[in-house]
């Protein structure tokens, strides 16, 4: 059985490196050169990223990657459709984590509500704040109740654990509350 | 943001005055980085050029990334065939100096004129035949 699975987050939150690290197959990457100084990488993702992972439940999750700025939010729209669930980066290292979470929250939230959803949260050792409660405490101003895991998103372990509480999620048939 | 040279983007508005100016159905042209965003462009209908420039880079990644997993070499040109019009995306150059020319037209335009033209604007950003 084939399932869907589509991450998003903040450019530079690790989106290409998650699906490379948990992916069986060598991912299929759109990056190019990265000429927007703030973000402090050399490349990044305009299109999609596409991997697949054989788990031993007999299901095969077919891992898409958005590419993370505003501007391609068209991509996100295109990328959810017929996703089982949706993983969401964030970058704490960034200088607003509450606010990036809150853009993606608000571009998926007519899909939310009946979409399996985790947040994963990377550099939580360097920088600490703020904290996983504080990331549910957004969450819950929104009527949302939704994982929120400290990753490392270059350990296959960590991503699937993201991987599978989104699956938990949708095999309990829980939503949001 | 990476400034770049100026001499190349008086080219890329060239470029894009060039093909409007050449192309009786082209309605917009712009060239944008390969991360979406914009350079240079020109204009007959009015067009949101910054949403433009990121479908844009979006389409000429997946247009190179369906050549490599066809195997089917380097990518000219994407063609976007709609019913009332066509948009061409084409990559020119590699890795920071990769642009994208990306020309709107309608319908009715012959493609091997826009071929034509999308191959003589590789020749002037890049400086080398396409």
């Amino acid at each position: 059985m084939d399932l869907k699975i589509v991450f998003t987050g903040t450019p530079g939150a690790g989106k290409t490196t998650a699906i490379a690290a948990l992916s069986d197959v060598v991912p299929m990457s759109t990056d190019v050169a990265n000429t927007d100084a703030s973000l402090h990488k050399a490349t990044t993702t305009v299109g999609m990223d596409y991997g697949h992972v054989d788990l031993d439940d007999g299901f095969r999750v077919r891992l898409f990657g958005t590419p993370g700025q505003e501007r391609f939010a068209f991509m996100w729209r295109i990328l959810a459709q017929q996703a089982l669930g949706l993983v969401i980066l964030i970058d704490n290292s960034r200088p607003a984590p509450l606010d990036d979470l809150r853009l993606y929250l608000d571009h998926f939230a007519e899909l939310l509500p009946a979409l399996p959803c985790a947040v994963g949260v990377g550099r939580t050792l360097e920088c600490p704040l703020p904290t996983l409660d504080d990331f549910a405490d957004a969450l819950a101003d929104r009527g949302l109740a939704l994982p929120v895991l400290a990753v490392d998103v270059r350990q296959r372990d960590d991503v699937l654990m993201l991987v599978e509480t989104v699956i938990a999620q949708a095999e309990a048939g829980a939503t949001p509350t | 943001m990476k400034p770049m040279d100026s001499a190349y983007e008086e080219r890329c508005r060239q470029l894009t005055r060039q093909l409007l100016d050449s192309l009786d159905g082209a309605l917009a042209a712009l060239v944008c980085r390969a991360d979406g965003i914009e350079i240079a462009q020109a204009q007959r209908r009015p067009v949101d050029v910054a949403r433009l420039a990121a479908v844009a880079s979006s389409l000429g990644a997946l247009g190179d990334a369906a050549s490599r997993e066809a195997g089917i070499g380097s990518p000219r040109c994407v063609l976007v065939d709609s019913s009332m019009g066509r948009l061409l995306v084409r990559c020119v150059g590699q890795g920071e100096q990769a642009v994208i020319v990306a020309l709107l037209t309608d319908a009715q335009m012959v493609l091997g004129q826009v071929w034509a033209q999308l191959r003589q604007a590789e020749t002037l950003l890049t400086g080398s035949p396409a």
